[in-house]
């Protein structure tokens, strides 16, 4: 095992090594680059409504910070945030409805989670073929503290009546046209888990406005979409809420189709907890390397599993060798990885990570293919150039 | 004219300005009293502000699409024509001012811009605070 330091200096060291900073990172402090407070050098997927992913080359350290952590939205962000007029209401099947103010969430216990966070069409971009949707590639994943009270604690002083199945949550986000609401719910069970959460803070500070300030639910270990931003209302429901982003959206098909044929939504279900998942930060695919030790660096994470392994290969996928995990790590966060390499000779190489976790799910070679591109988590793999 | 709207972006503070996020440099009024840099930055300028590519339907488009969204959601699509036709459909489902009469020139317009067998589009980068 090595220190947090050592690991730390092996990966900037890493990127020094391998000669491969990205054109992209000049180019990005170019002063004509889009400014958006608290965003830096995210790649713009769209500007209204916003969706900034995080270059691959940023996912090198086990905490994200907040302005290098992808910002997903559906709809409008909310035109106006005051914290004294915030209110959140708890009621459909309860005993008792109640209306909070911040200073009333203030005042409970609070709770801590690291968690890593993973929009569920990360990787869409690479589903063939082609599915609609954001064109995410790597970078819409992060780790960070979530902090807040817990939801279970809210429920109690609510009173959930035995009809109460499934939790429901409402944002404050502003939906044009007809467009439905971007309302989801999740069962009662994984609402009263002790680490699910009313989060008001993200990384010791209050949650900023892209991610969803004053207070967001944080369902942890569990694609994005489940973790509600400007949470304003708590419904708990007798079944499960059955809106668009419940069905069609946020389906996965049960069984493995042919890429590109329909699913019949009939059969398929709800996605809840993420995959198993690895992705390689550096070197970026393409990239020429001036020096034939080279480090290879990335994350690995798997919902509510941990991971158990990340193997690398070097040749194309013919042998695998361990990775090194980083020291740090908690229920639902990502491990750190990192593999030292001396290329044999000058000459082009494929570059694989594959990730196992707890349950014995590895990364398969080929994503399942589905309509939405949802839990894309084939093998990573990127070819560079070895020079010297 | 039209005046594209998509970039715009709200601050946290409501009582704040609405500052136009475009991907247009803030110093570049400063740059236009100099007509040579600016037309160093031309291709630049272009490059960040994805617009969308002529064709007969591209007026119509651009009011009817980007009334509620900007219009890097739509060129980094790479869909073949039965795929933009359930979006065309689902969009209008939801809202978009499409008469039935242009649904057909809608389609046609975007899946001969952005098929699947085209390159993917380069997205911009925010500014990096820390790196200037």
């Amino acid at each position: 095992m090595i220190s947090r330091r050592d690991f730390l200096k092996r990966v900037s060291g890493a990127v020094a090594t391998a000669g491969a900073i990205p054109p992209l990172l000049t180019w990005a402090t170019d002063d004509s680059s889009p400014q958006i407070p608290g965003e830096e050098g995210m790649i713009v997927r769209s500007a209204r409504f916003l969706d900034l992913e995080t270059p691959q080359e940023f996912l090198t350290s086990w905490i994200t910070p907040v302005p290098h952590f992808f910002v997903r939205n559906h709809m409008h962000e909310p035109s106006t945030l005051d914290p004294r007029s915030w209110r959140l209401t708890i009621g459909g099947e309860v005993e008792k409805p109640l209306t909070l103010n911040l200073a009333d969430l203030a005042k409970l216990e609070k709770h801590t989670v690291t968690n890593t966070l993973e929009c569920a069409g990360n990787g869409r971009a690479f589903q063939q073929p082609h599915v609609p949707g954001i064109q995410w590639q790597k970078g819409a994943v992060g780790t960070a503290r979530f902090s807040g009270p817990r939801l279970r604690d809210l429920l109690q002083r609510a009173g959930v009546k035995p009809t109460g199945k499934h939790v429901m949550f409402h944002g404050l986000d502003e939906v044009p046209g007809k467009v439905p609401p971007f309302i989801r719910s999740i069962p009662i069970e994984k609402a009263t888990d002790s680490d699910t959460l009313i989060a008001t803070h993200m990384n010791d500070l209050p949650l900023s406005k892209h991610h969803g300030f004053p207070a967001r639910s944080l369902v942890p270990g569990w694609i994005g979409a489940a973790s509600c931003k400007w949470l304003s209302e708590i419904k708990v429901l007798d079944k499960e809420f059955d809106g668009n982003f419940m069905k069609p959206g946020y389906r996965f098909p049960n069984q493995a189709g042919k890429p590109g044929d329909p699913v019949n939504p009939d059969e398929t279900h709800v996605i809840t907890a993420l995959s198993v998942k690895s992705v390689i930060a550096t070197p970026a695919d393409g990239s020429t390397l001036r020096s034939r030790s080279i480090r290879i660096d990335g994350v690995a994470w798997a919902g509510e599993a941990d991971i158990a392994r990340v193997e690398i290969s070097t040749d194309s996928g013919a042998s695998w060798k361990p990775a090194q995990l980083g020291r740090e790590q908690s229920k639902y966060a990502w491990r750190l990885w990192t593999f030292a390499w001396k290329a044999p000779k000058a000459g082009d190489y494929t570059l694989m990570a594959r990730a196992t976790d707890s349950l014995g799910r590895t990364q398969p070679e080929t994503a399942v293919w589905n309509p939405s591109g949802y839990l894309y988590n084939a093998i990573d793999q990127v070819k560079i150039h070895v020079q010297a | 004219m039209f005046k594209p709207k998509e970039f715009r972006y709200c601050e946290t503070d409501p009582a704040a300005p609405v500052r136009d996020s475009s991907y247009a440099s803030k110093e570049l009024p400063k740059a236009a009293l100099l007509v040579f840099p600016l037309l160093l930055l031309m291709p630049l300028l272009r490059a960040q502000s994805p617009d969308l590519p002529p064709g007969p339907a591209l007026a119509k488009v651009r009011t009817a699409c980007l009334e509620c969204h900007d219009a890097s959601i739509i060129v980094q699509q790479r869909l073949n024509k039965a795929a933009w036709t359930k979006e065309v459909d689902k969009m209008i489902k939801w809202g978009a001012l499409v008469e039935a009469v242009d649904r057909d020139s809608f389609i046609d317009y975007l899946s001969t811009n952005f098929p699947p067998d085209k390159s993917p589009e380069e997205m911009p980068r925010t500014a990096s605070m820390k790196r200037r």
